[in-house]
């Protein structure tokens, strides 16, 4: 397994820039074209959001860890918080637009946006994996295919 | 990172942002529009030209606002989305959703011609 670069962040939104910097260098490092590393980023953001927002209930209430490492194909990061769990099935899925070609766009009063973060994460990444312990604290991993 | 906003004639207002629209400029975002739409400015034009990064707080303030926009018999529309934001809007149908044009002039023509 190669190297696993590791670092702790600040709990706070100004802080996810940072981080998504911190794990596209990684990205990048390993050899992922400009647009896997965009959606690494997103994703990134998206996560550490959902951690600041909704494990921890605000800013500057708790780290957030974040690794990165490649194992073959494989870019694999982990966001580790010890926040509140949660059960991301209860997660609601978003209603969006998903219509034929040439149908009349959809009425914005029909659509749904909670859980996008979740959406976007799943949209953009190849495995998406959530781990809740009581102790040890919550931990994402993501895993980004070099094609 | 900053947001903008101007009046742009026939009662539309132009919103801008300058930056990365993420956690730390969509409160200001939606406070921005909010305070348009309260004081009875429904016609906003949301200028995405000098955006460079979109995430999906971004996109639940502009659903909202526009909500907002349509109860008070406004509207709200995008212009000047750059490639990266429009992949993102087409990821989840948004690009469906929204009137979006190329840029402010067509944006506002949209606005004053209904």
């Amino acid at each position: 397994m190669a190297d696993k670069h590791v670092h702790t962040f600040p709990g706070r939104y100004d802080e996810i820039q940072r981080i998504c910097q911190f794990v596209a260098d990684g990205a990048a490092a390993c050899g992922l074209d400009a647009t896997a590393v965009f959606h690494i980023e997103l994703a990134c953001d998206e996560a550490c959001t959902n951690v600041i927002e909704h494990a921890y209930g605000g800013e500057d209430l708790g780290s957030i860890r974040v690794g990165w490492h490649c194992v073959g194909d494989a870019f694999i990061i982990t966001i580790h918080d010890n926040g509140r769990s949660f059960d991301p099935d209860a997660v609601p899925k978003p209603s969006l637009p998903d219509l034929p070609e040439g149908a009349p766009p959809p009425d914005i009063d029909d659509v749904k946006v909670g859980g996008l973060g979740i959406h976007f994460m799943e949209q953009l990444m190849d495995e998406i994996s959530f781990s809740f312990d009581g102790d040890a604290g919550n931990t994402l991993t993501l895993v980004k295919k070099n094609v | 990172m900053s947001i903008w906003q101007q009046a742009v004639g026939n009662d539309v207002w132009l919103v801008g942002v300058n930056g990365r629209l993420d956690q730390t400029l969509n409160p200001d975002l939606e406070q921005e529009l909010t305070t348009l739409l309260e004081s009875g400015k429904g016609q906003l034009i949301v200028d995405l030209s000098q955006t460079n990064y979109i995430n999906s707080g971004g996109l639940r303030t502009l659903v909202t606002s526009w909500r907002k926009a349509r109860q008070q018999n406004g509207n709200l529309v995008l212009c000047g989305l750059n490639g990266r934001l429009l992949e993102i809007f087409r990821m989840v149908g948004f690009d469906q959703l929204f009137q979006i044009y190329p840029d402010r002039q067509t944006a506002q023509d949209s606005l004053t011609a209904t």
